[in-house]
């Protein structure tokens, strides 16, 4: 039997159906006491393990300075002040730069450059996968190869390309060479492979569509999580760029940059340093938690081949 | 009718003049010769044909293109931009620094002048630099050494984060945050605080003097005072500060592992499980039988992306060592004959390492 519901009703139930299946799950598996408690315990164990320093990164950021010189450190604060976090612009006054200039670097950097290379990765992703172009096994081998090098070891040909091109000394040394990076195409061209069903293609075109329709409104949509992911690692990536002996002026260095400035001053600077580490850490996990179901979906479609 | 074995009936054109065999054989590849000729001008003109060869009119119009042909086109389209990024920042330096491995390099500003040596790079770091050698097997027998303790680990953390509890998307949170948060600086500044001259050192040191100058010497996690204090034969100490630090860096490297063991597990039918309880398997049996075989590629590919990871860290050894000759010594032609000499290796141990894993694990689980 057939019902015509309203769009929202229909997403309620589609949300209610999730979790009685959910339920199910819940009570598929069960676990003696002690299992359990075991089980809690070496999540509880790891887990505490691998984010403590975050943690303590953060309780640091809050200690006024007589605290941070106290020995042995504490794990927690006395009295929590965001003088740290409010001396943060000064400190940087003789640099001529002001913090905020940094962070808007890092920012469009990471964002223009996340951006292109999803654009870029996925039309190339969407090529390899769905279409027979010639040449297609080689390319694909030459990404492969290239996911075991690491851009260290290129530095010194590709100034000498950046410096005939003429990029030295501007955002494009931080944005070309990162829209290329082989390792978004491999993880799109796995997931689309196996998620975009080549019917769907063949029905698309016959019904009119252009190759750039398909890529754009079918292919897309359906890989969505694995763009999400790609905005992830991109991001992640890109955030942590620090200028090289490509960038002279300023004002066009990043975020990065300013951080291990700040935390070359010392421990009384500690606290600081502390400080740009937690605001560095915030944009990751924004994006973490705006992808971060769609993660697990992804990376199950690279593994899998 | 009897035949000669040794000759053959050749039918041969009307009206030809030809006496011998050596004539007629080049008569016909004369006219095989102009048949192609005609067949290559036919598709420069790009007339399509029909089978009987009359010439098809609707075909010839200019706007006519054959589906085909334009799929082709727009994918090339779609992928040029990869590529040209792809050749100009990765390919043409690659083989710049392949060729530079051969030669003897002066960089001056803006410019490099490179000499022809042949392999005298190579025979240099293999012969004179002493400690080339040594990096290199110290960060290969480091990797052989911790790439089976990330590969159990992580499959331990998988497979617990991917059980049925509360809170599961906040544990899998607290394992992966760090991964996304860690990288460059934020990393060196929260391991250094942490470890460095942070809370372990500070803790484990007698005095506030004893923090700061071991602050000043390590770089990154340091139990060794810690564990000094508990007064242990000295080999002892050193081998458990060595494996807690190392436990402590491979948690942080075991996230990525962990993201794709998830996956790899959420593959499997519940199905199978269902009918294994049926049956009366045992968990062990349970994880033995059917979740290791089920996951033997998600295996594959954590064995390779965790390798990629080990070794060309920028802090792995070799590459370190390359590094510190490219930029403080100006040295690039010995670096490059180092850098290839490593990738030679990494690859042919990533190629083995597969082909036997293929070879031993996967075709038995099948």
């Amino acid at each position: 039997m057939q019902m015509s519901i309203s769009k929202s009703d229909a997403k309620k139930l589609q949300k209610l159906r999730l979790k009685a299946s959910r339920k199910d799950q819940y009570k598929r598996f069960t676990r003696t006491k002690a299992g359990n408690f075991f089980y809690t315990l070496f999540l509880v164990v790891f887990g505490l393990y691998s984010i403590l320093p975050m943690i303590y990164c953060i309780i640091t950021s809050f200690k006024p300075l007589d605290e941070l010189l106290v020995f042995p450190p504490r794990f927690y604060v006395v009295s929590p002040t965001p003088s740290n976090y409010l001396t943060l612009p000064s400190l940087l006054d003789n640099l001529a730069v002001p913090l905020s200039r940094y962070a808007f670097n890092s920012i469009f950097v990471s964002v223009v450059t996340t951006f292109f290379h999803i654009l870029v990765a996925s039309a190339a992703a969407f090529v390899l996968a769905k279409t027979d172009i010639k040449g297609k096994k080689i390319i694909f081998t030459v990404i492969q190869m290239s996911l075991l090098y690491n851009a260290y070891t290129l530095e010194i040909p590709r100034y000498l390309i950046y410096s005939t091109l003429g990029m030295i000394d501007t955002y494009l040394v931080y944005i070309l060479p990162a829209i290329p990076s082989s390792m978004g195409v491999f993880l799109m061209k796995q997931f689309m492979d196996t998620n975009v069903p080549d019917p769907l293609i063949e029905a698309a075109r016959i019904d009119g569509a252009g190759s750039f329709r398909i890529y754009w409104q079918i292919a897309m949509p359906i890989v969505k999580p694995a763009w999400l992911t790609l905005t992830l690692f991109s991001f992640r990536d890109m955030w942590s760029i620090v200028p090289g002996g490509t960038i002279f002026s300023e004002e066009l260095k990043t975020l990065p940059f300013a951080a291990s400035t700040i935390a070359s001053g010392g421990i009384a600077r500690q606290g600081c340093a502390m400080a740009v580490t937690v605001i560095m850490m915030i944009p990751p996990i924004l994006v973490y938690l705006i992808s971060q179901r769609s993660v697990t979906q992804t990376m199950s479609s690279a593994g899998i081949k | 009718m009897k035949k000669d074995k040794n000759t053959e009936t050749i039918t041969i054109a009307e009206g030809s003049s030809a006496t011998s065999v050596k004539d007629i054989i080049k008569a016909e590849k004369a006219e095989l010769r102009a048949k192609k000729r005609e067949e290559r001008l036919k598709k420069k003109q790009k007339i399509a044909y029909d089978h009987r060869g009359n010439i098809i009119p609707d075909l010839n119009k200019k706007h006519v293109k054959g589906i085909e042909s334009k799929k082709s086109m727009y994918g090339r389209m779609f992928i040029l931009p990869w590529c040209i990024g792809m050749l100009l920042f990765f390919i043409v330096p690659l083989f710049e620094s392949l060729w530079y491995s051969f030669c003897y390099v002066e960089v001056a500003p803006g410019e490099m002048y490179s000499v022809f040596e042949g392999i005298e790079n190579y025979r240099f770091i293999f012969e004179e630099d002493m400690d080339f050698v040594n990096n290199l097997t110290k960060s290969i027998s480091s990797f052989f050494t911790s790439m089976p303790i990330i590969v159990i680990v992580s499959l331990i953390l998988a497979l617990v984060l991917n059980g049925n509890f509360k809170g599961r998307t906040f544990f899998r949170g607290v394992f992966f945050v760090p991964v996304i948060v860690a990288t460059g600086v934020v990393m060196t500044l929260l391991t250094r605080s942490y470890g460095g001259y942070g809370a372990i050192v500070q803790l484990s040191a007698k005095s506030a003097e004893d923090a700061y100058s071991a602050a000043g010497t390590t770089s990154g996690m340091d139990f060794s005072a810690l564990l000094n204090q508990l007064n242990l034969p000295e080999d002892l100490t050193a081998q458990l500060s060595k494996m807690i630090t190392d436990i402590f860096n491979t948690i942080w490297t075991c996230g990525i592992p962990v993201v794709l063991y998830i996956a790899g597990l959420q593959t499997i039918p519940a199905q199978l499980y269902e009918a294994s309880k049926v049956e009366g398997a045992t968990t062990w049996e349970e994880f033995w039988y059917i979740t290791l075989p089920m996951i033997g590629q998600t295996i594959l590919l954590v064995i390779v992306f965790t390798l990629i990871e080990l070794l060309t860290q920028s802090n792995s050894l070799v590459i370190n060592q390359a590094y510190t000759q490219m930029i403080d010594n100006a040295n690039y032609y010995h670096s490059a004959a180092m850098l290839w000499v490593f990738f030679a290796i990494v690859g042919t141990i990533i190629g083995l390492i597969i082909l036997i894993y293929s070879k031993l694990c996967l075709k038995r689980w099948e």
